[in-house]
C-alpha cells in the first residue's frame, strides 16, 4: 500500500508499487485530467504536479509519489484558492486563473495536450510571475523532461493564454 | 394511438403534420423521409432496424421545446474544430431567429442519437451543411404554425429572438409547439454508413444575410471550458463494469504472419489472458499495468515470418517512378483542362520543367487511439471511441461481424485529434476491440502504444509531379502541364479484421468508388485562368507493398487535412513561384496578373499587404547558399478550398553552414465568405498554420523493408513552441458571397510550397522535396 496526497485528499493506494503513476490516478482515483500520450515522457499529456514541480506522469513508478502531494488538472482551482486564503464559498466557484485564461482565449482545439500545457503553465506562473514570451518558449519547450508537444498547433492561443493568466495572477486573481 | 387530425402542409417540399393535442409536454420534431428510389429503398431498410433513427418517427435534427430551448443532431463529431459547438448552433438560432443561448444541446455522432452520418470534416458544407437546411425548414413550419395559432397571414409575420408576431399578437416557439406533437418530414439523400453519409435536399428559403445577427460574432466554445475543468468526458474516460483492458502484440512486420504465439507467464501474470485469431494477438487483464507488462512478455517470445517487400524511404521516389503501376488506375484529368499542351510549349521563350517530391505523412495524433467494445450474449455491439465517422464505422464492424448494423451502437467521445484518418470509419482500434469482446465475452478497452499508433496507422501518402511551365518574352504563362502521381489515398479496412482474417471491403483498386479507387483525382481548383493552355493529369496506383504483403497490408494511406490537395498544391505554388522568378516577376503579382477570380485576387493582396511584403523578383538581392550568416527570404502560395480562399507568406531566416530553417513571420488571409465565428476561425488558422510549418520542415514517416520505423516523437518530431513564428492571421468577411466556406484545413498545406520559394528566394537554391530538413537543404548548398 502506497500513500499518496492527491489533490490535497490522503490515498492508500493498492495498485503494485512499479505502476506508472499515471494509471493510477486515471483508473484507481478515476482522475481524467492527465492523458495517456505516448507513455515516453516525450509529450506532456500526463503531467501532474508532484510536490510543486512538473513531472510526467506516465513514467513516474507510483512509489515514487510515496508520502507526498500530487496535483492534478481537477486540483488546480484548489491549489489556487488555498494559495490566496480563499473562503470556502468563494473558493467552490473559482477556477484556476490559467483555467479561467485558457477558456477566454479559446485555447484548446482537439484539447488532449491541454492538461499538460495548463499543469506546466502553473508551474512557469508559480515561479515567474511575469514571464516573458521567450520564458514561454523556454518553459514548453526545454525546461522540463521534453518539450510539450501539440500536434493541433495551439502554442500560439497557449502563449496568448499564459500571459492573460499571468495578469490576471500578478493582480492576485483579480 | 394517435391519428393526424390535420392535412400535412406542403412546406417547400417538407410536409408538415400536427397529431392530436397532449396534455402535457409536446415538442416540434424534426425528422427526415427519403428522396429517389433506389437510396431510399436501401435506407428504409437499414432504418427500419434497431439503433437508428427511425426516419418515420418525428425525431432526428432538431427540437423545439415547450421551455424554448432547441435541442441540435448531427452526425459529425467534433474533432477540436468546434465548428457543432459554435458555428452549428450559430446556424440554427440564426436561421430560427432564435438567441443563441437557446440551442443548449449538442447531440453529435452516436449512431443512434443522430440522424445523418458523414464525417469530422467538411462541416459548413460549402455554406449549406445539413443542419442550416434542417433549420430553414423548421422556420417555414414554426411560421405556418404560427399563423394557424395566431389566426395572421404567414407573410405578416416576424420572428425576433424565438417569438412570432404579427397584427400585435405574439406567441414564443415554446408556447407554438406546447401540448402537440408535430412531425416534419424533410427530403434526404445519401447513404446512412457511407462516408458522405446523407444529405438534406432541396431548397427552403434561407434567412438573407443582410439579416444575420447571430452569425459573425465570436461565441464562445462551450465544451472548451469542460476539457479545462476535467469535466468532459474523453472516451479514454469510458468505464464499463467488468472491463479488461487489452494491448495488442501486432505483427513484426507489415507483411508478417503468425508463427507461434509466446507463453503468457502466469505466475507474473495471473489475472491475464491471450487471444489468438488468425493473426490478430491479444493480451488481456483486469488492471492495464498487467495488461501491458504482460503483452510485452507475450510478445518477447511471439513467432513472425520474416518480409522484406517495401522499398525503403531512401528509394521512395525512385520506386514510385520505376516500379509503381501507374496504368490500371484511371488516369484523371481536371475539369479546367484545355487547349493544345505541346504547340504552346514550342512556342515559349522560357520553360520550367521540373519534379516534386512529397514524402509520407503521419497523422500523429497526440494520443494513441483507443476504443472500448462491448460485445453483448445477445448479439449487439457497442462501441465506444473517438472517431470522424461513426455511422461508417459501424457499417464496417457489420461487415466484419457479418451482422446487420442495426445491432451496432458507436457512441462518439472526444478525444485526441487524428485529422482525417478516421474520416472513412476506423482509426485503427475499434474492431480490434470487438474481436476481443467478442471473444472473451466481456468489455474490452484496447489502448494502442505510441510506437503502434506510428508503426500500424495509415499514413498520408507520399507523392510526386512532374509540372512544366511555358512562359512568353513577356514573361507570361502560355501553357501549365502537371502530372501527379499518388498511391491510393484512402484505404478504409479496419486492420484488426484483416488481421483476423475477418471480413473487410475490397483494398483500394482500379475499380472502387471516388473513395477507395486507385486513382488519382484532381483536388487543387486551378486559378489562374488567364492561362489559355492547361492540362492537369493525376496517376494512381496500388498502396506501396499492398499488392506484396502476404497481410494485403503494406503501407496503408489515409486522407490528412487538405488531402490530395496538399500533394497537389504544393508542386504548384513552388512551380508557380519558380516561373514568377524565371519571368522576372514579382511572385505576388504574378499570381494576381494570372488570376481572374475577384476572391483570388483580393486574398492575395490582403496578404500582400498585411505582411508588408516589398515587390520585387527572387532571389533577393544578397541570396547567399554558403557561410554561417543567416540569409532572409519570403515565398508565397495561394489556395481556393471548400468555398474558401486562402494565401500566405512565410518570412523565414536560413543559415547556409547547417542547413536550418527558421520561419521568423507567417502571414495568412483567409477569405471564407461569410465569416461565422472570427474568434473561433483564428484559432484553427493558426494551427493548420503551426501543423503546416512542422509538416515542411520536420515531417516524413521514414521506412524500411519490412515497416514503418518512425515509433515516437523522437523518430517523428513535430514542431515545438520555441519554433514557431509570429503568426498573423487576417479574416476577409466578405457577406456578399452568401456561403461560408471551410476554415479547417488549407492551412495546414500553404507553408510548404511558401517556405520552398522563400528558401530560393534568400538562397537562390531551390528545394523540390518535403520535409525541409537541414541535411536535405545542405545538400542542396554542396551542389
Amino acid at each position: 500500500m502506497v500513500t499518496v496526497v492527491v489533490n490535497g485528499v490522503r490515498r492508500e493506494i493498492p495498485s503494485p508499487a512499479d505502476t506508472p503513476l499515471l494509471y493510477v490516478l486515471r483508473n484507481d482515483l478515476e482522475l481524467s485530467g492527465p492523458q495517456f500520450g505516448c507513455g515516453l515522457a516525450q509529450c506532456g499529456a500526463c503531467s501532474v504536479l508532484l510536490d510543486g514541480k512538473e513531472i510526467r506522469s506516465c513514467i513516474t513508478p507510483l512509489s515514487s509519489a510515496s508520502g507526498k502531494e500530487v496535483t492534478t488538472l481537477e486540483g488546480l482551482p484548489a491549489r489556487w484558492a488555498q494559495q490566496r486564503g480563499l473562503s470556502k464559498a468563494d473558493a467552490e466557484k473559482t477556477l484556476h486563473p490559467v483555467q479561467q485564461a485558457w477558456i477566454e482565449e479559446q485555447t484548446p482545439l482537439c484539447g488532449f495536450c491541454q492538461n499538460g500545457m495548463m499543469i506546466k503553465a502553473t508551474e512557469l506562473l508559480e515561479h515567474v510571475a511575469t514571464p516573458t514570451v521567450a520564458q514561454i518558449k523556454e518553459a514548453f519547450t526545454t525546461s522540463g523532461p521534453s518539450p510539450h508537444l501539440c500536434r493541433c498547433g495551439s502554442y500560439t492561443a497557449i502563449m496568448d493564454a499564459v500571459q492573460r493568466a499571468a495578469t490576471v495572477m500578478a493582480k492576485g486573481g483579480k | 394511438m394517435t391519428t393526424p387530425n390535420e392535412k400535412p402542409v406542403n412546406v417547400f417540399g417538407a410536409s408538415l403534420t400536427r397529431r392530436q393535442l397532449v396534455k402535457a409536454g409536446g415538442a416540434l420534431f424534426v425528422g427526415f423521409g427519403f428522396v429517389g428510389a433506389g437510396v431510399g429503398s436501401k435506407l428504409a431498410k437499414a432504418a427500419t432496424t434497431r439503433n437508428t433513427l427511425d426516419p418515420t418517427l418525428p425525431s432526428s435534427w432538431i427540437e423545439i421545446h415547450p421551455d424554448n430551448t432547441i435541442l441540435i443532431r448531427t452526425g459529425k463529431s467534433d474533432f477540436g474544430q468546434g465548428t457543432t459547438f459554435t458555428a452549428y448552433r450559430q446556424i440554427v438560432a440564426e436561421e430560427l431567429s432564435a438567441p443563441f443561448e437557446a440551442v443548449t444541446t449538442v447531440v453529435m455522432g452516436d449512431t443512434d442519437r443522430t440522424p445523418d452520418g458523414s464525417g469530422a470534416f467538411d462541416f459548413l458544407g460549402r455554406g449549406t451543411p445539413n443542419i442550416r437546411k434542417a433549420a430553414a425548414y423548421t422556420y417555414q413550419a414554426l411560421l405556418d404554425l404560427a399563423s394557424q395559432r395566431l389566426g395572421v397571414p404567414k407573410g405578416e409575420l416576424s420572428v425576433k429572438d424565438g417569438v412570432v408576431s404579427g397584427r400585435g399578437k405574439r406567441m414564443s416557439y415554446g408556447e407554438l409547439v406546447k401540448g402537440q406533437q408535430l412531425k416534419l418530414t424533410i427530403p434526404v439523400t445519401g447513404s446512412l454508413t457511407s462516408p458522405m453519409g446523407l444529405t438534406v435536399t432541396g431548397n427552403p428559403p434561407m434567412k438573407p444575410v443582410s439579416e444575420y445577427t447571430i452569425i459573425g460574432k465570436s461565441y464562445k466554445n462551450t465544451v472548451i471550458a469542460s476539457k479545462v475543468t476535467a469535466r468532459e468526458q474523453w472516451a479514454t474516460d469510458v468505464r464499463l463494469p467488468g472491463m479488461l483492458h487489452a494491448r495488442m502484440v501486432h505483427p513484426k512486420t507489415l507483411g508478417s504472419t503468425l508463427v507461434s504465439v509466446g507463453a503468457l507467464d502466469k505466475t507474473r501474470f495471473p489475472n491475464a489472458q491471450v487471444v489468438v485469431k488468425g493473426n490478430l494477438v491479444g493480451v488481456l487483464a483486469p488492471t492495464e499495468w498487467e495488461a501491458i507488462r504482460a503483452a510485452q512478455q507475450v510478445s518477447a517470445g511471439t513467432k513472425w515470418t520474416d518480409w522484406r517487400g517495401l522499398p525503403g524511404d531512401a528509394s521512395l521516389f525512385r520506386h514510385l517512378r520505376e516500379n509503381a503501376d501507374w496504368k490500371t488506375a484511371p488516369l484523371m484529368k481536371s475539369d479546367k483542362t484545355r487547349g493544345e499542351i505541346e504547340p504552346a510549349m514550342a512556342r515559349a521563350a522560357k520553360k520550367l520543367s521540373a519534379t516534386y517530391e512529397f514524402s509520407f505523412l503521419k497523422h500523429a495524433p497526440i494520443g494513441p487511439t483507443m476504443a472500448l467494445a462491448d460485445a453483448q450474449a445477445d448479439g449487439t455491439v457497442h462501441v465506444y471511441t473517438h472517431n470522424q465517422n461513426p455511422q461508417a464505422l459501424r457499417g464496417e464492424l457489420a461487415q466484419m461481424l457479418g451482422i446487420g448494423i442495426g445491432q451496432i451502437i458507436v457512441r462518439s467521445f472526444p478525444g485526441p485529434g487524428h485529422y482525417g484518418r478516421s474520416n472513412g470509419g476506423n482509426a485503427g482500434a475499434e474492431d480490434e476491440a470487438v474481436i476481443l469482446s467478442k471473444a472473451v465475452g466481456k468489455p474490452v478497452r484496447v489502448q494502442w502504444m505510441r510506437d503502434e499508433d506510428f508503426q500500424w496507422s495509415t499514413q498520408s501518402p507520399a507523392a510526386l509531379a512532374d509540372v512544366q511551365i511555358g512562359l512568353d518574352a513577356s514573361g507570361k504563362m502560355l501553357a501549365y502541364q502537371v502530372d501527379h502521381y499518388m498511391p491510393a489515398m484512402q484505404d478504409d479496412r479496419p486492420v484488426g479484421a484483416i488481421l483476423a482474417g475477418l471480413p473487410t471491403m475490397d483494398p483500394p483498386n482500379e475499380k472502387g468508388d471516388f473513395i477507395s479507387s486507385t486513382a488519382n483525382s484532381l483536388q487543387d481548383p486551378w486559378i489562374y485562368d488567364g492561362v489559355s493552355v492547361l492540362a492537369e493529369r493525376g496517376h494512381g496506383t496500388y498502396q506501396i507493398g499492398q499488392k506484396e504483403s502476404p497481410l494485403t497490408i503494406g503501407i496503408r494511406d489515409h486522407s490528412m487535412r487538405t488531402p490530395g490537395q496538399f500533394q497537389q498544391n504544393y508542386p504548384r505554388e513552388l512551380a508557380i513561384s519558380e516561373a514568377a522568378a524565371l519571368a522576372g516577376a514579382d511572385a505576388i503579382q504574378f499570381r494576381i496578373d494570372h488570376a481572374t477570380e475577384d476572391r483570388a485576387i483580393g486574398v492575395l493582396k490582403a496578404v500582400r499587404d498585411a505582411s508588408g511584403w516589398q515587390t520585387r523578383t527572387s532571389p533577393v538581392r544578397n541570396a547567399a547558399s554558403a557561410g554561417d550568416p543567416a540569409v532572409r527570404g519570403r515565398g508565397v502560395s495561394v489556395m481556393f478550398r471548400s468555398g474558401s480562399y486562402w494565401a500566405c507568406v512565410c518570412e523565414i531566416a536560413v543559415t547556409p553552414a547547417t542547413g536550418a530553417i527558421r520561419v521568423e513571420k507567417y502571414t495568412i488571409a483567409v477569405d471564407p465568405g461569410i465569416v461565422v465565428n472570427p474568434m473561433q476561425l483564428k484559432r484553427q488558422v493558426e494551427g493548420g498554420a503551426v501543423m503546416g510549418i512542422s509538416h515542411a520542415l520536420l515531417e516524413e514517416a521514414k521506412f524500411d523493408q519490412s515497416s514503418i520505423t518512425a515509433r515516437d516523437w523522437l523518430s517523428y518530431p513535430i514542431l515545438k513552441m520555441a519554433d514557431i513564428p509570429e503568426i498573423q492571421v487576417v479574416l476577409l468577411n466578405r457577406p456578399e458571397v452568401g456561403a461560408y466556406g471551410g476554415g479547417s484545413e488549407a492551412a495546414n498545406a500553404l507553408a510548404a510550397p511558401a517556405i520552398a520559394a522563400a528558401l530560393h528566394d534568400a538562397t537562390g537554391k531551390i528545394a523540390r522535396r518535403l520535409p525541409l530538413k537541414p541535411e536535405y537543404v545542405r545538400t542542396l548548398f554542396k551542389a
